[in-house]
């Protein structure tokens, strides 16, 4: 059965729970701001430790936050605590040297990374077929060395002395503590035997401090207490040796976890890695986290277990009234019970469901084709799982749905850059939540060696800067845990500065933190890549926003976006025109941050999903979209409420404005959206492509300029998509002119009422226009302003009119022009 | 003096908007009776340095409303409150602008035409004062001259993290004739106050209202004449 895939014993994890140390009532920092409560900078810090993959690490999966400053973390959990083993006389002198070479490879990669488990027990070591895990080793560090929380993070027995000596708030983490945990660890394997088991609390604490005075051997003097000298005698020399050194009384003469493992005891357990075999990263079909997050759409929530299963129980409310209130605001007897601060129990996540719901996934959707010549072996393939048709959120939480999305997209994004393609192909589907920080990268072009760019960039050297960016941060997007945590903070001011400094043509405008945002929410735990990301996307989305003198760039923009309103919906644009309610007033911080600091991260995800498939101009699309939702709001009202509505943006319908900004995007050709500005690394304008257009100019026309290409595209591949109005003078007409289009003479119309009816026979033709392209084609005697805007005033959709006149197409395409003598 | 913000802490919420403008629309509709309330729509724009606490004054005095993490501002918000005042009934249509010096250039924008300002610096930082300082210079060349000006000392709540003496200010305020109050837009101190001084010094039975300054918007005082539910752009000011 393929469900026995998921149910390898590596692949069960669990929780434990604590509270963090809450702040005394209505607390203020510095800046006036309230203090960042602790469960949040330890949701912050967490964060990072869901990145260590080693397998003698139990891997850290999520951090959740309760209430009352609850912090729960999962974590990968699997095999049973090696105290539960200990006094069964179950282990070999080799499976002890085997335990502790495994710790010590777990504890190397955490003091390589500068954590200090703090923590070590026989408790939290798991143990299962031969092999270990450390578990719970983040605890210590994501309380900041214990300094978020208000209970001691130390395992009675295991913690070395020094820690009982010194001032509590002058620890700093010093991983030599973790060596000290390990010499006693494999005292009680190596003896069998669990230490002072019969003394209570305050004995062992005296019992631990008592090995300082001792002038011999700790370890010796341990196995005397226990009546183990005999065992003892029999433990072999060099294994007896580590525990020695181990349980060395001075921290610094206790030798790293690095330096054991150089010794010859462990020689028989290094793996012999030749040099091709550690640049190949092994490929698993699918980790504990993808696991964790289909379980979580199964059903499973992580809350509600430990509920179940007794860890989180809840005191009815008036209990926690306080007992005495001061009349300036102090609250008294509101303590919480501090046995309830930590339970170390650990709660096992049950699987059941998961297994149930996923039992019918055949053994091949484990396996997806990604790419074959073979028709035979195509068709083998198991149907595809249907989700077409349903809403995003729908597909986003259908666990089937995201088990074969997540599959192929984790494969498509391992072979990366040279899958792209293939990439951009199934993020057009839909972007699987789970991957879209790397889904994104990999749109935007983030190259391999990103991080070793960023590391070099200066962020840290003060400059002009700092002040803006400090007052921007701490209130962007707050709502969000990660991006109101410290660590996010940090994170921000530093891809903030990083980018200032990398994009000297630029400067930090306000509002660049709300763009970065997004990207940091994604790549919490690689920087790098949120830098990167965002400096590949300012070039392509944002290209020259960001100047020091910008409104050359934004008034392009938003005159472009006048047009594009007046190309698709005449009506809302002739009501908006007559209030005066121009987008300079609203729609600059829609485009220069491209929607990020109007809606909330969960929209903007949504909404960036589709931008990073498009071109600059999609950003225009979204724009008319919002206000084509609004749109009779907008008709009704006058320029106050208009203008009101957009400071206090109502709930706009992301998925709707997604799928109408496509269908605009679709609709419009390419250049009625050209701008000077565009950054023509991606755009290459040739000849027959519209250029030399002032902002003067431009500012005055309400309807857009359609250029000679897209015209002709349109007369050749679907000339019943297009209207083509000659507005020169009949005999230039009739001498030649575009097949098919028709003759409305400049001179002949009245402008001065707002009546179709005024063009004369043609009107119907306009008048009813449902879904036609206007094209206005004129010369140089003919006005190429007031005819258009004469139409669009008259409410006729789709106007444009051709860049550069009737000439321009006489040399290029003789092809569809036809002469007309014969039409009178 | 009987004078107070109506529904200053209830607006709540986009009805605030809808509501105001209702308001507006039905007293203008009335006959022209001698008895009615006068109604007086004024343009007033908030200038000085991000982080100051504009749109946090803002925020309190139309919504009653306080956001610690209240967002950047980028080009500008707008909002209205009324407020009666005597028997006149102010209406404020209020431009918050954004505080980085970068968008300067789109500043004139707001204060063209408008008749009050309020600029805002923040007790407990210095800088925020000298800029204040320039806001003030370049209003008094580049505005409306009858313009109304207020200095707002905000964030005083924090009084004891002060960088800016009152006293300073004070005659800082003296010396260009300006209004000047501490405020808090977090414990609402002098919030409603320093809109409704703003509110008494206005001129309230001359037409034009003062606006003037710069190009663009009508800088003409508007007559809230029946069907003209709003006023041009960020321009004009009307009694009537």
């Amino acid at each position: 059965m393929s469900v026995s895939l998921l149910k390898k014993p590596q692949m069960h994890f669990g929780a434990i729970t604590f509270f963090a140390k809450q702040h005394k009532d209505d607390v203020c920092g510095s800046n006036g701001l309230p203090l960042t409560p602790n469960s949040i900078i330890i949701y912050g810090r967490a964060q990072i430790l869901k990145t260590i993959v080693n397998p003698y690490l139990c891997r850290y999966l999520d951090i959740i936050r309760g209430k009352h400053e609850r912090t729960i973390a999962v974590s990968q959990y699997c095999g049973k605590p090696l105290s539960s083993f200990i006094e069964k006389s179950v282990f070999s002198f080799t499976d002890i040297k085997r335990i502790a070479y495994q710790v010590l490879q777990g504890l190397k990669e955490l003091h390589s990374r500068n954590i200090v488990h703090h923590n070590l027990s026989s408790e939290n070591i798991l143990y299962e077929n031969g092999n270990i895990k450390l578990f719970n080793y983040g605890l210590y560090y994501m309380t900041d060395n214990g300094k978020l929380v208000s209970f001691p993070i130390v395992q009675l027995l295991y913690t070395a002395p020094e820690v009982y000596l010194e001032e509590f708030k002058e620890i700093i983490a010093n991983p030599k503590v973790d060596i000290w945990s390990l010499g006693i660890i494999l005292a009680e394997l190596t003896l069998n035997k669990l230490l002072w088991s019969s003394l209570i609390l305050g004995q062992r604490i005296r019992k631990v401090l008592s090995l300082v005075q001792s002038t011999t051997s700790v370890f010796e003097r341990i196995a005397r207490e226990h009546n183990c000298y005999d065992r003892y005698q029999a433990i072999p020399a060099d294994l007896k040796e580590i525990i020695e050194v181990c349980l060395n009384i001075y921290s610094e003469d206790r030798p790293t976890a690095a330096e054991l493992l150089e010794k010859g005891i462990f020689d028989e357990f290094q793996v012999q890695k030749t040099d091709w075999l550690s640049l190949l990263k092994m490929y698993e079909i699918f980790t504990i986290s993808e696991l964790y997050y289909w379980w979580q759409l199964t059903g499973g929530d992580v809350l509600q277990e430990l509920k179940r299963q007794g860890l989180i129980r809840s005191s009815p409310p008036i209990l926690s009234l306080p007992h005495l209130v001061l009349i300036e605001g102090t609250i008294l007897g509101q303590d919480r019970n501090p046995a309830t601060l930590y339970d170390p129990k650990i709660v096992e996540m049950p699987m059941e469901t998961l297994y149930e719901r996923f039992k019918n996934i055949s053994f091949s959707c484990y396996y997806p084709l990604i790419q074959t010549k073979s028709e035979i072996i195509a068709q083998s393939e198991p149907e595809p799982y249907d989700a077409t048709g349903l809403p995003l959120v729908i597909k986003e939480k259908d666990p089937e749905y995201q088990f074969h999305r997540v599959i192929l997209l984790r494969r498509l994004l391992h072979g990366y850059p040279f899958t792209r393609d293939l990439i951009v192909k199934e993020a057009e589907k839909d972007i699987p939540p789970l991957f879209r920080g790397d889904i994104w990268s990999a749109l935007l072009n983030v190259r391999g060696d990103y991080e070793r760019q960023y590391a070099k960039i200066d962020k840290a050297t003060p400059t002009p800067t700092d002040r803006q960016i400090e007052v921007d941060i701490p209130r962007c997007h707050q709502y969000n845990e990660l991006l109101s945590s410290m660590e996010g903070h940090k994170k921000l001011k530093r891809i903030l500065k990083a980018w200032v400094n990398q994009n000297t043509q630029y400067v930090y405008w306000q509002g660049l933190d709300s763009l970065t945002a997004p990207f940091l929410y994604l790549n919490f735990n690689d920087e790098a890549k949120a830098f990167s990301c965002l400096s590949k996307f300012v070039p392509k989305y944002l290209h020259n926003f960001f100047l020091k003198d910008n409104s050359a760039v934004i008034e392009e923009y938003l005159a472009k976006f006048s047009q594009l309103i007046a190309f698709h919906d005449p009506v809302l644009a002739n009501h908006l025109y007559e209030i005066n309610f121009y987008p300079q007033l609203f729609a600059i911080p829609w485009f220069l941050t491209l929607f990020s600091h109007v809606f909330p991260l969960h929209k903007i995800l949504h909404l960036w999903d589709k931008v990073l498939l498009g071109n600059s101009s999609f950003s225009l699309h979204i724009g008319l979209s919002v206000l084509t939702q609004l749109r009779d709001r907008l008709l009704n009202s006058g320029f106050n409420e208009c203008i009101l509505l957009f400071s206090d943006l109502p709930e706009v319908d992301i998925e709707k404005c997604v799928i109408l900004s496509a269908e605009t995007f679709q609709k419009t050709p390419g250049s009625i959206t050209h701008r000077e500005y565009e950054n023509e690394e991606f755009k290459k304008t040739g000849e027959l492509d519209i250029s030399g257009v002032t902002l003067q100019d431009l500012k005055k026309e309400r309807c857009p300029r359609i250029s000679v290409s897209d015209l002709l595209e349109l007369i050749r591949n679907s000339p019943d998509k297009a209207i083509v109005v000659d507005i020169r003078n009949i005999t230039q007409f009739n001498r030649c002119s575009v097949r098919d289009s028709i003759n409305i003479p400049f001179s002949s119309v009245c402008f001065s009422e707002n009546k179709i009816e005024n063009v004369g026979h043609h009107s119907n033709v306009l008048k009813d226009n449902l879904d036609k392209i206007v094209v206005v084609v004129g010369d140089e005697e003919t006005d190429l302003e007031l005819f258009p805007t004469f139409l669009l005033n008259c409410n006729v959709k789709f106007v444009c009119v051709l860049h550069g006149g009737f000439n321009i197409l006489l040399p290029i395409s003789p092809t569809i022009l036809a002469s007309q003598n014969h039409i009178s | 003096m009987s004078s107070g913000a109506s529904g200053g802490g209830g607006g709540g919420g986009a009805a605030s908007g809808g509501g105001n403008s209702n308001h507006q629309r039905g007293a203008a509709q009335r006959p022209n009776g001698q008895t009615q309330n006068k109604i007086c729509q004024f343009k007033l724009v908030l200038l000085g340095e991000s982080a100051v606490g504009k749109s946090s004054l803002v925020l309190r005095f139309v919504k009653g409303q306080f956001h610690e993490y209240q967002e950047s501002t980028i080009g500008a918000a707008f909002l209205t409150q009324t407020i009666c005042l005597d028997d006149t009934t102010v209406k404020f249509e209020i431009w918050d602008t954004a505080g980085q010096e970068r968008y300067h250039s789109l500043a004139p924008m707001y204060y063209r035409g408008a008749q009050a300002a309020i600029v805002v610096y923040d007790i407990t930082n210095q800088d925020t004062f000298g800029r204040a300082k320039t806001w003030v210079k370049e209003l008094q060349r580049q505005a409306s001259p009858t313009i109304v000006i207020a200095l707002a000392g905000n964030k005083q709540d924090l009084a004891n993290k002060r960088m800016v003496e009152y006293e300073e200010a004070q005659a800082y305020a003296d010396e260009n004739g300006l209004l000047f109050m501490e405020t808090s837009a977090k414990t609402a101190m002098n919030v409603s106050e320093i809109f409704l001084a703003i509110a008494r010094k206005l001129p309230k039975n001359d037409q034009s209202g003062g606006g003037g300054g710069g190009a663009g918007g009508s800088s003409q005082g508007r007559r809230l004449a029946e069907g003209d539910s709003g006023s041009r752009g960020p321009a004009g000011a009307c009694c009537k």
